[in-house]
């Protein structure tokens, strides 16, 4: 019972490098590749996000970010969990 | 950083991002200066006025040292939003307070930067960083030294202690 509580809440987020400069996300069903500055685009608009006021502001609100990547080639949906993955996964690629 | 990240940047990215952090601070000094430099403009008083243009220039100039540090170094460097300035003042000497009180919490905030650099060893950023902790030494002193005319003349009218401002 827990373990398939457990399985709800996991997001399949996965970043990887593919190559010198380019980087693949697979979110979803997506898979987005990135250039460097793309990505550090990204990993800067997640980190705003994830401020603890702006998450509150999110939670009280919209309670989801759509957001831009990849020079606004792709648009994803992101609830409270998945945007707090996201932020991990990023944080775990430049650590 | 032993990441593949450390092949793209030279910089580390929590450096960075404090350092983004500095050039939003910078360019709100520099909004700031331009307001007090209009108060002072308006009222013909010269010799602040020239002093505020020119702290203006100078921050903004601080600002871009930095954005380009952080771009040249393979990272993002990212253009901020600037608010809160205060356009309202009572008078002169609340001005150049504000403008001292201003540049210290300036001054923390090059301390904090240049602690996080080297807890994380990035030695280059904290070479770079080097010349904001001087150049806040003499950003401090020039605001004290004016205050201290303040002090001298008292309650002369504001223009005559204006003239008797020190000029660069
Ligand atoms: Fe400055
Ligand atoms: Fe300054």
């Amino acid at each position: 019972m827990f373990m398939d509580v457990f399985c709800d809440i996991e997001f399949n987020i996965q970043l990887k490098k593919e190559t010198f400069c380019n980087y693949s996300l697979k979110i979803d069903d997506k898979e987005i590749s990135l250039s460097f500055p793309q990505l550090l685009q990204l990993r800067n608009k997640i980190n705003e996000y994830t401020l603890s006021e702006n998450l509150e502001h999110i939670i009280a609100n919209e309670n989801f970010v759509l957001l831009f990547v990849a020079d606004k080639k792709h648009l994803l949906f992101l609830e409270i969990p998945k945007l707090l993955d996201l932020k991990d996964e990023i944080a775990v690629c430049f650590l | 950083m032993k990441t593949a990240i450390r092949r793209q940047m030279t910089i580390h990215p929590e450096v960075m991002d404090v350092l983004n952090e500095q050039i939003a601070l910078e360019m709100h000094a520099s909004a700031s200066y331009l307001a007090m430099a209009s108060w002072c403009d308006q009222r013909e008083l010269l010799n602040s006025k020239a002093f505020f243009y020119k702290q203006s220039e100078e921050e903004r100039g601080h600002a871009m040292k930095i954005f380009d540090f952080i771009n040249e170094a393979g990272g993002a460097a990212i253009s901020p939003e600037v608010h809160n300035i205060t356009n309202e003042f009572e008078g002169l000497r609340e001005i150049y307070e504000k403008s001292l009180d201003q540049e210290i919490h300036v001054t923390q905030s090059i301390y904090k930067c240049f602690k996080k650099a080297r807890s994380v060893d990035d030695f280059a950023s904290e070479v770079f960083l080097q010349w904001f902790v001087s150049e806040q030494v003499e950003e401090e002193d020039s605001v004290r030294s004016i205050l201290d005319v303040f002090d001298l003349m008292g309650d002369m009218p504001l223009k005559m202690i204006d003239e008797r401002l020190p000029t660069e």
